[in-house]
Order: structure tokens, then sequence, then C-alpha cells
């Protein structure tokens, strides 16, 4: 297997997710409705590409997955027992950005295939980010973003290739 | 002998790949075991000749029929030594042969200038140099620092192949220095483990052709006519 569809690797990735494989995935077009997940290619700046003096180049694969998760009006209510839905579905999406974190150190990584060394898969921020609100799909849904990069070295233009 | 050409069109810039150093030495041979991520093309008639991995024992396929393939299970057997050889350079940016030449230059009554080289000292920097899975280079150095002998830095073979030169009928043009020493300057780093080396080149030096540019090279040194 010397070259993968990365994309579909990522998709088979994320679909090993306790918090993803259970909800619609759409892949850069969704269906706005709540828990839908759409997964965003993300176009890799080739000047940050590094070469390596024996032909492999260091590559970034990245990508966001927008979480759609409906809102409430509801105020804050400090008293045990009662949660805050939006509070529940940023919770929630927290639990994708752990999960990546967990993947990386245990070094469970997206297959790439032969000619790819996966150096690391991590989200670039600590937290989801609120991208933004829908108001006119019913009920309104909230678009929360993680961004997931991969970091790797592609080796098919290795002068040497068995070392 | 006319000097060979370079194997690259007009005004075409060899790329630095094309600049191989080989590090080769000699060792017990180790066995490891790699696993297959990919379905091997002869799984299904060679699978008995694959391992999967029993507590800590590596145990060979048996049965009358090939397994349903899984990837991440099965393992290949890899046998390396007792010559080892390891392309230097994997995850370095930027390296470069230095010959310190060391230059004497004198200047007559007339004022002409009169330069002798009296020697090459040619060495080159790997920088970084991690710490990498499956490098035995890496592992020999290490094995090295640990027990403080650094008398065993000295037992390298280095080869310097210029892949612009030759192609792969009639090989590629390469050179051999014996008893060359490589040596770790540090060990650290930030994110990664990186322990840098110098490596000397002796100047014990054998001209010759290598037939292919992988570590199962055959190099011929040149016939003298």
């Amino acid at each position: 297997m010397s070259s993968v569809d990365k994309n579909q690797a990522i998709i088979d990735y994320l679909n090993t997710c306790p918090s993803i494989v259970d909800n619609p995935q759409y892949f850069n077009f969704a269906n706005a409705k709540d828990g839908s997940k759409q997964i965003s290619v993300r176009s890799s700046d080739k000047s940050r590409n590094k070469p390596f003096i024996d032909g492999s180049v260091e590559k970034q694969f990245a990508f966001t997955i927008y979480d759609f998760r409906s809102i409430s009006y509801n105020p804050l209510v400090i008293q045990s027992g009662f949660n805050n839905e939006n509070v529940d579905e940023l919770n929630a999406i927290q639990g994708i950005i752990d999960w990546v974190t967990e993947q990386n150190d245990s070094q469970n990584y997206p297959n790439f295939g032969d000619n790819c060394i996966i150096d690391a898969i991590y989200t670039t921020t600590e937290n989801p980010n609120l991208a933004g609100v829908d108001k006119t799909v019913s009920p309104q849904v909230a678009v929360y973003s993680v961004t997931i990069n991969v970091d790797y070295l592609d080796i098919s233009r290795k002068v040497w290739q068995n070392n | 002998m006319a000097i060979a050409q370079f194997n690259l069109k007009k005004n075409q810039r060899a790329e630095r790949k094309l600049l191989i150093t080989v590090a080769e030495w000699t060792d017990e041979a180790v066995t490891t075991y790699e696993l297959q991520t990919s379905q091997p093309a002869n799984w299904a008639t060679n699978y008995t000749s694959y391992y999967i991995k029993s507590g800590n024992d590596y145990v060979a396929v048996t049965g009358t029929t090939a397994p349903t393939w899984v990837a991440d299970t099965y393992y290949t057997k890899v046998t390396m030594g007792p010559t080892f050889r390891e392309i230097l350079g994997t995850r370095t940016e930027d390296s470069s042969i230095e010959y310190n030449t060391d230059i004497a230059t004198s200047t007559d009554i007339r004022g002409f200038n009169y330069t002798d080289v009296n020697k090459t000292q040619p060495q080159q920097s790997f920088d970084p140099f991690l710490i990498l899975g499956g490098s035995y280079l890496g592992a020999k150095l290490n094995d090295i620092r640990k027990r403080n002998a650094y008398s065993e830095l000295s037992q390298f073979t280095l080869y310097i192949i210029t892949a612009y030169i030759g192609n792969e009928t009639d090989g590629y043009d390469a050179e051999r220095h014996t008893d060359c020493t490589i040596e770790y300057t540090s060990l650290g780093g930030d994110a990664n483990v990186n322990m840098p080396i110098n490596v000397y080149f002796s100047n014990r030096v054998t001209a010759g052709t290598v037939d292919k540019l992988d570590e199962t090279f055959t190099f011929t040194p040149d016939v003298s006519v």
C-alpha cells in the first residue's frame, strides 16, 4: 500500500472516536442539524514543507471538524443537578479534543500508507471554537469547530528507500 | 580515462538527495520483527513466513489456508547484520562535507604566489541526528556512549555516493573510506531526543561504483589501467 487516500484515512480514523462515530458525518458539506459532524479539508501551504537531504519531506495534513449543536437561551443556573445545555454541548465537543490528545500520546495514528510516517496528530486549540450560529434552521444550531493537524514525513521521494 | 560526466540535463541542478553518505560497520546480527500495516502481495501463498505476537514471543503463522488478513497483526522477521549500513541524514535539513584543506602560500620576490595544498581532513556534521526507531546506527552509537567505549567510534567505513554520476546499468560513482570515525557531540534537544554526530573521513579511499541506491548495494573498486 504505497499510496492511500488521506481523506478516507481520516474518515476511517475519526470513526474510531466515540464522540463522533454515532453521529451523522459529512465531508466538506453538511446539513446543519443537531449532532451533525462536518469534516472539512484545509489546504496546506507547500512553502511550509520541510525537505531533508535524503529526499524525504516533512508535511502537514490539516482538517477541521465542524460540530453542529442545538442551542439554548436559558440562563445559567448555579444549582446542583441543573446543567446548562450549551455548557454540556461544549463539554461533549471537548471530548473530541481529548480523544485526539489520547491517540497522539499512544501513537495511534491514521493510516496514510507505507510512504508516510506520521509524527503527530493534534488539535490546534485546547478547547473548541464557537464558529457561528445558524438561526435559519429549527432548532437553531451553534457551529463549533476543532482544527486538527497531522504532521507526517513523506518518504515517497527518498533516495534510499529501505533505510 | 575520461572524466565521468554528470547524468543531468544541461544546467539542471543536482538534487541534494543525490549526494549520499553511508556508514557501514560490522556487529552481531540482530533479528527484529516488523509489524505489517498492509496486506502483502504474497499473503495467500506465503502466509507461513509471517509471525504473530504471543506475549513477548513471535510465533509463525500455521494452518492449511491463509487466515483472513488483519492489519497491524502480522509481523515479518528481519535479520540484519553482521554488516550494517545506514544512510546518514534522515531528518537533516542541511549537511555538507567540509574538506578542511590545509594550505600554505608563499610569495616570491617577484610577487608571484605559490600555493601548496598539504592535506585535507574531510568531515561532515549531521544535526539533527535524531534517535529514531529502527536506526541501527543510533543504537550502535548509543551503546558506545553508554559504555564510554569511545575507541569503538573509529571502526566505521564511510561511503560517499555521488548519484548524479552514473546510472543503474553502469553503477553510480562512489568512494569508500575505511577506518573512519563517527563522533556524537551531544544528547538531548527539545521535543525529540537528538544526538548530533560528526563523521570524519579517513582519506584511506578507494574509488569505485555502487550498483544500486539501497543498503544492499555492492561496491566495486575501479580498475586501474
